[in-house]
């Protein structure tokens, strides 16, 4: 080995645990939800918005804080999405199955919920979103 | 017609096709990690570059990469992209190292340059191009502790097969 190659050898053996201490360090990195762009504080895992997704409309997040109801409209109608304790649900729509309705509150960060026929759909976004998908 | 071929031309060829049968050899063995595999077939490189240059050495590496996807059936599928942007990213450093003033690097040293050069251009295309999630940092580490493992070793095998000492030429 020349000495170029012991230089080398040493940096690399040094800076290696630099990169383990960089990418391994819990809160080095953000691996918040990209989508929404959305950065949270300390409280992860609980959701903090809402992501309301119309039909041909860009996705619209809002925060979970103040109660209320939001009138949101779709092809068929206007749906009514309520807001009350950090937790989010379809109130009503007039759509016919009212599959959304039924899927009742959502309150974790990840969850969704869908009205197909009216092209509406809701997701609670967090910094950690405890699962990403989930089959019933 | 009659393509006039050199004998510098011939070399190559020899030499790449070198390189193919122990990247092809290599693809048979599993990997404990999608993107980490010894890399046996950059010891070919390496003594490539040691013994005729840089350009034998890079036209050595494009030909393998080339080569050995055709025939693996991995041509521009991205197992090839990766495999091509790792071998023009080592390439690439190699070029710079070959000019460092003084004695300069050893086999030691340049694959292990080319290793480390290899796994971060192959990290970061597939990164921007395949899965471009930032949890995948997690893993870059990991891997560079891999190429480092695998370029001293390569390094190693190309300085026992060439023993001359001498600076590289472009």
């Amino acid at each position: 080995m020349t000495r170029a190659d012991r230089v080398l050898m040493a940096i690399v053996l040094c800076s290696l645990p630099l990169l383990y201490l960089h990418f391994w360090t819990p809160g080095a990195a953000d691996y918040s939800d990209s989508a929404g762009g959305v950065t949270q504080g300390a409280d992860a895992g609980t959701a903090t918005v809402l992501r309301i997704q119309s039909a041909g409309t860009a996705a619209n997040t809002t925060p979970l804080a103040p109660d209320r109801q939001i009138q949101v409209p779709g092809p068929m109608g206007e749906s009514t999405i309520e807001i009350r304790a950090g937790q989010a649900r379809f109130l009503e729509s007039p759509c016919p199955g009212k599959v959304c309705v039924h899927s009742g509150w959502l309150s974790e960060a990840g969850q969704l919920a869908a009205c197909l026929p009216n092209r509406i759909s809701i997701q609670l976004l967090g910094s950690r979103p405890r699962f990403d998908a989930i089959n019933f | 017609m009659q393509i006039q071929t050199t004998a510098e031309d011939q070399r190559i060829a020899w030499l790449a096709a070198l390189a193919i049968t122990i990247h092809i050899l290599e693809s048979a063995f599993p990997s404990p990690l999608p993107g980490v595999k010894p890399g046996l077939a950059n010891v070919i490189t390496i003594v490539v570059l040691m013994e005729f240059g840089w350009r034998s050495a890079a036209w050595v590496s494009l030909l393998r990469v080339l080569c050995g996807s055709l025939l693996l059936g991995t041509f521009l599928t991205p197992t090839f992209l990766l495999s091509l942007s790792g071998a023009v990213c080592s390439i690439g450093i190699l070029w710079l190292a070959c000019r460092l003033p003084g004695r300069g690097f050893g086999p030691v040293g340049f694959s292990l340059l080319a290793a480390l050069a290899h796994m971060t251009g192959q990290f970061t295309i597939a990164w921007l191009l395949f899965i471009p999630h930032p949890a995948l940092w997690r893993l870059f580490p990991v891997l560079l502790t891999a190429a480092l493992l695998f370029g001293t070793v390569s390094g190693i095998i190309a300085g026992g097969i060439s023993n001359r000492q001498q600076q590289c030429t472009t």
